[in-house]
Order: C-alpha cells, then structure tokens, then sequence
C-alpha cells in the first residue's frame, strides 16, 4: 500500500518535471537558426510560399499561443504532426520506440554480464594482476568514443570477418538479438566501464565492512557471504549508477543508431533536428523524458527493495 | 579419378556463373540509400530522394533519348507541334496498363497533367505555366498553351509529369488532392503509376521496397517485359561509412553517394564497380553583391573586380585534388554543368592567375587585412576541407577570410536574408533544359540570383525572351549571351562539377543514375 502511495505522488511529481521540459524544449528548438517552413519548402521555394506554409504551421501565432496548443493538445495525447513523415508524432514515436528500447535494455543487460563478474575478479584480487587488467582493459573501453569504437567493431567483426550484419535491425527477436548485437555491445563497452569501477570499489569496501568479517567469523560459506551479504549490499549503489546511465544510454542512441543504421528513435531525433520538425523534436524530448523519469522511479523501486533502511517517501 | 571430379565440378561451377549471353531474369537488388523518400508522388516530390525515384513508378508521355538531350516516344507513342507552337498533341500508346492491371486511358494524362499544373498543388506547376488547357480524345490528347514554350517537351519527360490513375485518387480516401497522395503513397498501392515498378512496401524513415509491375510496356534485350528484376530493396543507411560496410560486407549490391576519399579504395576492390556518373552536380558559392552587408557595414565583394580576383585566384584543380581526391572537373559554363543542354565554354572558367588576380585587387582599391567570412556547412570535412584551401589561396590578395559553420536550414536562412559574404553551395537538374538553373542562379526575379542580389537588366530580358523563344537555335544563341554576361560579373565563386559517385557490385548490370540523379533500374538486373 505504501508503494502504491509512493509510486502515485512520483507520478505527480513528474507533472511539472514534464511542464519544465516542455517550455526548455519549446523555447529552444525556436532559438535555434533556420526555419522550419525552408526546410520543407526547400531552398529554391519562393518568399511567398513560406508565409503559406508557416501560415498552414501556425508558426505566425505569437509564441505563448503556439504554446498553449502544444500545451492543451499534449495533454489530450496529441502530439501533431510530423513536418518531415506526414504523419502523426505519436504514430512515428510508437513504431520506433520498440526499437530503442530493445537496443536499450540489450545494452543494459550486456553491460550488467559483462561488469558483474569482472567487478568481483576485480574486487577479490585486488591490487593483483588480474584486478590490473582488468581495470586498464576497461580504461581503455571508457577513454574511446562510441562512435570509434562502432565503426572498430563494424569493420572487423562485421565486414572482415562476417560474424555480424554491418547494420540493420531484422525481423523477429533472435535476429534482433543478432542484428543489435553490436551496437548494443559497443554501447555496452562504455557502460559497463563505468558500473565496474563502482561495483569494484563498492565491493572492496562491504567486503571490510564489520558484518562480513562477522559472518565468516561465523564460518558461512563464501557463496552465502558474497552473494547475500557482499552482492546486495554492493548493489545499491550501483543501481543508482544505472538508473543514471541509461539516462545517457537514451541520448547516446543519436549516435549508436546512426552509425549503426539502427530506425529508432535516437536517428529520428537527428533527422527531426536537422529538418527543424518542431513537432517531431517536441514529441520526442518529451517521449525521452518519460522513459527517463519511468526509469528513475524503478530505479528507487529497485532501490528500496534492496535496502529495507531506504524509506519509500 | 579425383581429379576428373574436381574438374567436372569446376567446369559445373563456371556453367552457373557465365550462363551464355542470357538475360539474367529475377532477383533482388538490394539498395543502400543515404537518405529515404518521404512521399513519391511525382507533384508533390520536392526532395531529391523523392524526385530521382519517381520515374521508377510513373511513366511519362515521353522520355529522355539515350543522348541526354532529345526526346522520344514514351507512353504517347507519337507527337507533334503545331505550326504557331500554341498547340501540342499526342497519341497514346495502345494497351499500357497501371500496375494492377487497370487500363492507362487518356482521362488520366488530363487528370495528371492538369494536377501537375495547379499551381496550389504542386511545387513544381511554375514550370507548365504556359499550359492553357489540356483536352482528350480517344487516345488522343492535345495541349493547348497560352504561348509558344520551348521547354513543354522535355517537361513532358520530366518527373513532375509522370502519369497517375484518376481512379486510384478517385477512390483514396481523403478530403484534399494531398491527403489522397499521402493515403495511396501509405498503403503502398499497386494502381497508381505504369512505371517498370510499384511500391510494394515503406516504413517511413527506414526501408522501402519497389516490385515489378507485370504489366510494363517495354521490352527487355530478351524480348519480354521490362523490368529484369523481381524487386528492389532499399535501405536507409545515412552513416557514409557503414553504408560502404555493408556494400563491402555483401549485404548489399549498390552503395550511393560514397565519399570521394573513398573512391581510390573501393576501385582497387575487384568485387565492386566504382561508378561515377556524368551529373549536372555543380559546386559553387554564392558571392554577396550588395553595396553593403546586412549590417550596414560597406561590402567589398560589391566590386565585380573583387569577385573576379578571388576567381582567378582560386585553384581549381587543387581544390578538386584536395576535396574530390581529382575525381572532379572545373565549371566551364558560368551557369551549368557541361552536361546541361546548351552549356558553353570549353575550358575552366577563371584559370588559376595570381598575377591578374592580384592587379585586379589592386585597380579594386581593397585595403589589406580586408575580412570575408565564408559560411560553411557545420561537419561538412568537403567545407573544411575547401575553408582551408581558400583562407591560403586568397592570402596573397591580402583578403583575410574567416570561417562561420551553420546547419543547412541555418544556411538557407542566411542566403535568403542575404546575411553572407560567400557560402558553399550546390546544385542538380532537375530538368533537362538549361531554364531552370539559369533561372535559379542568374534571373533576379527567381530568387534575387541565388541571394546573392545581382541584378542584371539585359540578363533578365535575356531569359525572358529565351522563356518563348521556339527556334533551337536562337534559344541556344540568348543562353550563349547569359553564360557570357554571368562569367564576366562572377557573382558566383565557380567551383567544380563532381560526378555521382555510386559503388555497385559486380554482381549487377544495367543500373544507371543519370545525369538529373535519377535512379533507373528499369534494364538493371542480378546475377548472384
């Protein structure tokens, strides 16, 4: 009952999170240079054209109208229409989002197998070889931009040797599983760089702490040490540390999904900015904006279960 | 005994892959693009991966000959023009049906034609402007105009007049003309063009899909329909390097828009063909020529001295080493690509001259340490690229030039406004015929003469009187006098014409992009 309550007021609390990133959004995609009815028209339309079509936009309104319609219409679930696909932002959002998602929680999910049991080899062998390599070989994965590293990755295991498509997304899960392999790996090189160096000294530290010292005084086997009392304890921070990456995860896929020919919202987001398609960088700020904040508040969720001490309020 | 079977199956082996002088039938060509259409529609296409895939899926009344520049027979199998040119008529060919199998009748050239001339419909009506009204009769259809136009006939083999099915708009749902296109183009439908091919699946932003129409007119080598093949796949893949990765990889058969870094690599690769096809692509750069910029301050470029010294002064052949990696040649015509009809000069306009660029600095009167900003496209490496050659070329005039990098949109502003000193552009045909471009960079009226604001009386009378004129050859003379005008005013930095780098596997034979961009797959075919 009280996680309902709690899960309800977060909710709330995101109303006005969601009102500050809608006037951010919409003062500045019209800060920024370059019209959307040029971008449409192209650059040989005539003067004349223009003023139709940012009549036919509404882009003649005076600022807080054109806000107030985005407003009103956001609120009913309507998001407008697409300048660039002709089509209903909501429509574009939804037959992409599955996309992201699937490329997200991959990467997520690659990034948790691949940092767990390093962190721990890590951990257990501190200050020894096998901490040492670990540590440089994952320096290297975070000092690379991810962009590099994709067209690395792209031209040897892809075009060289085969082993995985140069781009796309397939048909069906297995060949998305296979398709997104490597952008969700290349994006994975980088998160799970950063959830190692937590996790590691996260566990070093409960690894000194009184109660595990306690419970092998106590004799518990080292499988029950590390995983109920070292894990869960290491955890809790680094699920935070997540919560915070897949934020970033979202906005890296602007470039993941480019270099990687992946159609999801991330590429959208590019396209949509380029052709200055006011309705479509709204719909998609504010759909990133949600998925975030969602994340955040299972974040906690996850959070609290793990540590009874953290209070739901 | 081991041996015998070895051969055997070599020998085997070479039958499939050299089958004797057969057309290669089926399959599907797959297609890596740079960028995806948004609404093929051949009225509504404004962008050029909409324009350039139009004619796969409607046919027009005529075609453009093998030669570039003539007309022939298409869907009317004959023409003629009446002897004031007022009036235009043509005989449809028998039994050309849409896609579906429903027959193409002359209601539908009058509907078509007179959509693609409803000037609030269609971007592109200004160009069948002189179209007074077009009428049906049987299978024939006459056009009568408003005044003699040397330009109907190529309009008539130009995108924009492709043929729809009136039934097909008839029976779409939709209030307006636009929602009726965006509803055909949606549900990707089979009886909307006659073209070698009908769209037969989209996901906007992402792939699409052409199949063969069953029912195409023209014949094959082989004496049976047009198109050879089944299908073709397209895939929207707008990361230059991955887009080669995949050619490379064999994921896909044809690669466009490659680099031109990446040309040398990719000839040395003995499973691809490095096609460059002759274009009417031309970079150039506008030149502000107000007497004074947007801010008031005095403009040095006013002075044609001036524009002509920074011509001169630029070289060419270096830029085109430095961008284009030498796969390139200098403009010769002021106002066209050489491909374009009607294009004259022979040699490279402005041959690199330090020395006359340097008196005509002089005579000009321009202080040293004078500053130009040159606007640049924003992680454009060509503009950098191009940036850095001229900060250097232009060095000794005493000119130094800065560097503004913007998006496209914000470019396109600025040219509008007139808020530049110099800035990179670029230009295709979308027509067969030198009016358009010539209009686009030249007739004040169009556009301020490409933003730049040159305005030019007996240029513009020039064009106007070119815009009527029916005899080929007082037409060619009228456009020889504007090159010569425009070349002399230079309100243009004259660059290069590039060709369209595509990279194409072995495997394909018979794909073509020509020099308007268009993409034919028409005779192209697959032999895996």
């Amino acid at each position: 009952m009280a996680t309902l309550q709690y899960i309800l007021k977060r909710l709330t609390l995101m109303i006005p999170t969601f009102l500050l990133v809608m006037v951010i959004i919409f003062l500045l995609v019209r800060f920024l240079p370059g019209d959307p009815a040029l971008a449409i028209a192209g650059d040989r339309a005539s003067d004349a054209d223009l003023a139709a079509i940012r009549d036919r936009l509404g882009l003649n309104e005076p600022a807080w109208v054109q806000f107030w319609l985005f407003l009103t219409n956001t609120v009913q679930g309507d998001l407008g229409t697409s300048i660039l696909m002709r089509t209903e932002v909501l429509d574009v959002v939804f037959q992409r989002l599955p996309t992201t998602a699937f490329l997200t929680v991959y990467a997520v999910g690659l990034s948790v197998l691949i940092a767990g049991p390093m962190a721990f080899v890590a951990a257990l062998n501190r200050g020894r070889w096998p901490d040492t390599v670990i540590r440089t070989v994952f320096q290297v994965g975070l000092s690379m931009p991810v962009f590099y590293i994709g067209l690395v990755l792209l031209t040897f295991l892809a075009a060289q040797l085969r082993w995985f498509p140069v781009g796309g997304y397939g048909e069906g899960f297995v060949s998305h599983l296979y398709h997104l392999f490597l952008p969700a790996f290349t994006v994975a090189l980088y998160t799970s760089a950063i959830i190692l160096r937590n996790l590691r000294s996260a566990i070093i530290e409960v690894l000194d702490a009184e109660y595990v010292q306690f419970a092998r005084a106590k004799g518990l086997p080292n499988r029950v040490i590390l995983g109920r009392h070292v894990l869960r304890n290491a955890l809790i921070s680094t699920v935070t540390l997540l919560g915070l990456s897949i934020g970033n995860l979202m906005s890296g896929t602007l470039v993941t999904e480019t270099v990687f020919a992946v159609p999801g919202l991330g590429r959208l987001m590019l396209e949509a900015i380029f052709a200055r398609d006011y309705p479509l960088i709204q719909g998609l700020t504010l759909t990133f904006a949600v998925l975030v904040s969602l994340v955040f508040l299972l974040t906690d969720l996850f959070q609290s279960s793990l540590d009874p001490r953290m209070r739901l309020s | 005994m081991k041996r015998t079977v070895m051969v055997a199956a070599l020998a085997a082996a070479t039958a499939l892959c050299t089958p004797a002088m057969a057309q290669e039938r089926g399959g599907t060509l797959k297609f890596a693009r740079y960028d995806g259409s948004r609404l093929i529609d051949p009225i509504y296409a404004d962008r050029n991966p909409d324009i350039w895939m139009v004619g796969s899926l409607f046919d027009t009344l005529l075609r453009t000959g093998s030669d570039g520049s003539s007309v022939v027979a298409g869907l009317a199998e004959s023409h003629s023009v009446s002897e004031d040119g007022l009036s235009v008529s043509l005989t449809l060919r028998d039994g050309v049906k849409f896609a579906n199998g429903s027959e193409l009748t002359s209601a539908d050239v009058v509907f078509s034609l007179d959509r693609a001339r409803n000037l609030d419909l269609s971007p592109w009506a200004g160009l069948l402007g002189s179209i007074k009204s077009v009428a049906a009769d049987g299978n024939t259809v006459t056009i009568s105009l408003n005044n003699p136009d040397p330009t109907l006939l190529s309009m008539l083999a130009t995108f924009n007049t492709g043929i729809v099915s009136k039934a097909a708009f008839d029976a779409a749902e939709g209030a307006t003309d636009q929602e009726k296109s965006a509803a055909i183009f949606a549900s990707a439908s089979a009886g909307v063009g006659s073209g070698p091919f009908y769209m037969c699946d989209f996901e906007q932003g992402a792939s699409m899909k052409f199949c063969a129409n069953d029912n195409y007119w023209r014949m094959g080598s082989d004496g049976k329909a047009l198109p050879y093949l089944e299908s073709v796949d397209f895939e929207i893949i707008p990361d230059d390097a991955t887009r080669i990765l995949k050619l490379q990889a064999g994921e896909v058969d044809v690669a466009e828009f490659v680099p031109f870094s990446r040309v040398a690599e990719l000839e040395a690769d003995p499973k691809i063909n490095m096609n460059l096809y002759p274009s009417t692509r031309i970079i150039y750069s506008p030149i502000n020529t107000r007497d004074t910029r947007a801010d008031g301050t005095p403009n040095p470029l006013a002075d044609p001295k001036v524009r002509q010294a920074i011509n001169y002064a630029t070289n060419k052949e270096a830029l085109i080493g430095l961008v284009l990696q030498g796969a390139g040649k200098p403009m010769t015509s002021p106002l066209m690509a050489a491909a374009t009809p009607m294009s004259t000069g022979e040699t490279p306009l402005y041959s690199y001259d330090m020395a006359k660029a340097q008196e005509l600095i002089k005579e000009a009167g321009v202080e040293p340490g004078t500053e130009i900003t040159l606007t640049t496209l924003a992680g454009s490496a060509d503009d950098s690229t191009i940036f850095a050659a001229l900060q250097q070329m232009w060095s000794p005039l005493g000119l130094k030039v800065n560097v503004e990098q913007v998006d496209g949109a914000t470019r396109g502003a600025k040219n509008r406004s007139g808020e530049f000193d110099i800035h990179t552009y670029g230009w295709v045909n979308d027509v067969n015929d030198p009016s358009q471009v010539v209009g686009w960079l030249g007739y004040h009226p169009t556009r301020k003469a490409v933003g730049t604001g040159w305005n030019n009386d007996e240029f513009n009378g020039l064009f106007e009187a070119a815009a009527v004129e029916l005899d080929p050859a007082k037409r060619a003379e009228q456009f020889a006098k504007m090159q010569d005008i425009y070349a002399e005013a230079a309100p243009l930095l004259f660059m290069y014409e590039t060709p369209f780098a595509v990279a194409v596997s072995k495997s394909v034979e018979g794909y073509v992009q020509t020099p308007l961009g268009n993409n034919i797959f028409d005779e192209a075919s697959v032999n895996r």
